[in-house]
Formats: structure tokens, C-alpha cells, sequence
């Protein structure tokens, strides 16, 4: 049976551990809370994102007061990422080094990972946080290889002209026609050796500048 | 390593199953040997002359809520990714109302019953037809009593939220509840007799 006096004891200990747990603060997870309302109406008035050929600008421009996040695996990014992004999982991303005022830039292939990071990192308190419009398709298809206007329109040539030599910059090609599909559908991705770094301005037509903000 | 294991994905759902059966084998175990497998000596609590349960059940809430909040104090355990039941507090009063009465009259409750019928005792088979039985009432009655059931959500509820205090304090009162009714428990055994 139970020793006698055993049970003042156990008393004993019991109240000097919840003396000592008096100064305890238990270690809490990557708990957030959300504003609903707040994230619903941002992503309605679609201020969340930024357009392929908006952060190929900023690339182009070689400024630094953004973080680019590629939340793709590891292979995927190895064989080609944004140039400037870094790699991050999902899992990791509520452990990552961000500070609160950044400019964060997230993408994934389509939208879908990017979109929930976004949310992930809007819930963890980061205030400038978006995603790459369009994900990493996108920027293939608007950046790397911009399809030519259909059109005659001079604007929309001479913006086409721009593109493809931020293409070039980035290591794309323009397509030759706009309803090309054969070759392009499935384009090769630019090796990556990324060109130089650096504010290596492409030749841009006069008085259209546009992107950037 | 950091727990909550299972939903940090140390082991699947396989694994924590058997993990639930070791743990539910243990948890028998030391009801049994409690005594909790005797309805005798659980309704006894309710006479006021053998108050084991309170103790059992007293000792086990202080020994987990130091174990969660050491661990977690020492950054092992993630205390907010622990289960919690909802609370819903009128539904869940008149649950718990029911599920004490239930316990007088048959002697048992669903936990120690099953520690008891493992044990071959037949008062605790007609206790689990008895637990059956009501799974299917409430089952088919569900419609009716649905709105009642989901009333008055709160959510997963802590008491350091719920009081608006702080982690430690609350450990430090429950502990303080605890020590002062094993005090109380001890009196009120020795006036109604029965303990040693």
C-alpha cells in the first residue's frame, strides 16, 4: 500500500512546482489571429499582388527593398527560380527571417501555394506582402516569352519591343507570332545563369515607363 | 524535437493508433488499480465516504497541467497545438448533469466502465449495453436537439482566456484548489467514515 505520509509530501511538491510555474510563459507555436474582414478586402480590391512584368522591372532596375520567396521544392528551384528569389517551404515560412516592414514578393508555379502564403504571411503580421500575379507561369509566359500583339497597334509594338528585351535580359526570347503554340507551349526554361546583375537597363522605347511604380 | 508529435508529423495514423491503444492500456491499467474498476468504490464518492475519485482525478489535472506547462515552458511542447474539446456551456452543463447521474445510478463512468468490464465484472456489461443504448437514443434524437447541442459555442476554451489571467496564476490556483481539497477531501472522509 501507499507509505504513510506520502501524500503531504506529494502536496508539498506540488505546491512548490506551481510556486516556481507561477513565472512561467509556456512557448507558443506560429499561432496568429486573423482580421477577415481586413484580408477579404484587400483581396478584393487586388492591391495583394504584383504583375510579372512589374517585377521583372524591378529586377531589371536592380533594386533591393524587396524579398522575392519561391515556395516551390527545392528540385523545381534548382532548376530555375526568379532571379533574387530565395526558397523557402511553406512549413518554414512562419519560421523564416522576415522583418515586419518588408516588401515580399511570394510565388509558386501557379498561384495556388503563393495565394496561401500570401495568407500565411498577411496572418503572421507582415503588412507588405504579395504575390507574383500569375506565379512562375505567368512570368514565363509575360516575361521570358511575350507572345507579339496581334494587332498593328505602334503602342502595343513598341511595348512588345520592351518585353522582349527584358526577355533577352532574363534569358527568354520573345515568340514569333502571337497564336504560336507549337514551339512555345511547353517553352525551355532560360539555364540558369542568370545574366549579370546589376541596373542593366534594357533598351526601352522613349517616354513609355510605365511599370515599376 | 517538439510536440505535439503527432501533429508535427513525428509518426502517421497508424502509428498513432497504436500509440492510443498503448496509452489507453496504461489508462486502464491504473484505473483498475485505482480501484476504479469497482462501482462500489466509485459511488462511495457520492456518499461523501471514500473520496478516491476526487483525489485520482484531482492528482491527474495537477500532475498533466504542470507536466504541459514545464514542458512548455522549456519550449518542448507547443501548448497551443494541444487538443482542446469545445466548450458550448449550456449544452455541456446539461451533459455533464446527466452524465453525473448516470454515474450514481450505474456506478460507473464510461471510462472505469470499460477498466471494469475488462475485468469480467457483469454490472459493467449491463453499464455498456447501458452507454449503447444512449449512443443510439441521442443519435436518432439528434434532429430534435440540434439547436440545443450547438448553442453557446465558445470555442476551444483555456482557463487563462476565459479568466483573462495569466498561464502561471492559473496553475498556481488550480494548484492551491487542489492541495486545499485534498485537505477538505481527508475531513470530510474522516466525518462520514469509511476511510482508514
Amino acid at each position: 500500500m501507499i507509505p504513510k505520509g506520502i501524500g503531504p509530501r506529494l502536496a508539498l511538491v506540488a505546491l512548490a512546482l506551481g510556486a516556481v510555474a507561477l513565472f512561467s510563459e509556456p512557448h507558443r507555436g506560429p499561432f496568429v489571429k486573423l482580421d477577415a474582414r481586413e484580408l477579404g478586402m484587400i483581396v478584393d480590391s487586388e492591391v495583394d499582388h504584383v504583375t510579372p512584368a512589374e517585377l521583372a522591372a524591378w529586377i531589371v532596375e536592380g533594386r533591393s527593398d524587396y524579398r522575392l520567396l519561391d515556395l516551390r521544392s527545392p528540385e523545381e528551384y534548382a532548376s530555375y527560380h526568379i532571379p533574387g528569389a530565395e526558397n523557402v517551404q511553406s512549413p518554414q515560412l512562419a519560421g523564416y527571417p522576415l522583418l515586419p516592414g518588408e516588401k515580399i514578393v511570394v510565388y509558386s508555379q501557379g498561384g495556388i501555394h503563393a495565394a496561401q502564403g500570401w495568407m500565411l504571411l498577411r496572418a503572421l503580421g507582415f503588412q507588405g506582402v504579395y504575390t507574383l500575379f500569375g506565379g512562375l507561369d505567368g512570368w514565363t509566359d509575360e516575361v521570358l516569352y511575350p507572345a507579339p500583339p496581334p494587332g498593328d497597334d505602334p503602342k502595343a509594338r513598341a511595348r512588345f519591343e520592351r518585353a522582349a528585351a527584358v526577355a533577352a535580359f532574363f534569358g527568354g526570347q520573345p515568340r514569333a507570332q502571337a497564336g504560336e503554340a507549337a514551339a512555345t507551349s511547353q517553352p525551355v526554361l532560360p539555364k540558369l545563369a542568370p545574366p549579370a546583375a546589376g541596373p542593366v537597363v534594357p533598351a526601352a522605347p522613349r517616354g513609355k515607363k510605365r511599370e515599376g511604380c | 524535437m517538439n510536440a505535439p508529435l503527432y501533429k508535427y508529423g513525428l509518426f502517421g495514423d497508424e502509428m498513432s493508433l497504436v500509440i492510443a491503444f498503448v496509452i489507453g492500456i496504461g489508462f486502464g491499467f491504473f484505473l483498475e488499480r485505482a480501484g476504479f474498476g469497482s462501482a462500489r468504490k466509485l459511488v462511495s464518492q457520492f456518499y461523501l465516504n471514500d473520496m478516491s475519485v476526487f483525489k485520482v482525478m484531482f492528482s491527474a489535472i495537477v500532475t498533466a497541467m504542470l507536466g504541459v506547462t514545464y514542458l512548455g515552458w522549456m519550449g518542448v511542447l507547443d501548448v497551443d497545438l494541444v487538443y482542446l474539446v469545445p466548450t458550448w456551456y449550456a449544452p455541456q452543463v446539461v451533459g455533464g448533469l446527466l452524465l453525473g447521474v448516470g454515474f450514481v445510478v450505474g456506478g460507473y463512468c464510461p471510462g472505469t466502465s470499460v477498466a471494469a468490464l475488462s475485468t469480467g465484472r457483469v454490472d459493467a456489461m449491463a453499464y455498456a449495453l447501458g452507454i449503447f443504448a444512449g449512443t443510439i437514443v441521442y443519435g436518432e434524437g439528434y434532429p430534435a436537439i440540434k439547436d440545443f447541442v450547438n448553442s453557446d459555442a465558445r470555442g476551444a476554451l483555456t482557463l487563462p482566456e476565459a479568466l483573462n489571467l495569466p498561464w502561471g496564476v492559473v496553475v498556481f490556483t488550480v494548484v492551491l484548489i487542489a492541495v486545499g481539497g485534498f485537505y477538505g477531501a481527508t475531513l470530510v472522509e474522516r466525518r462520514f467514515g469509511g476511510a482508514k
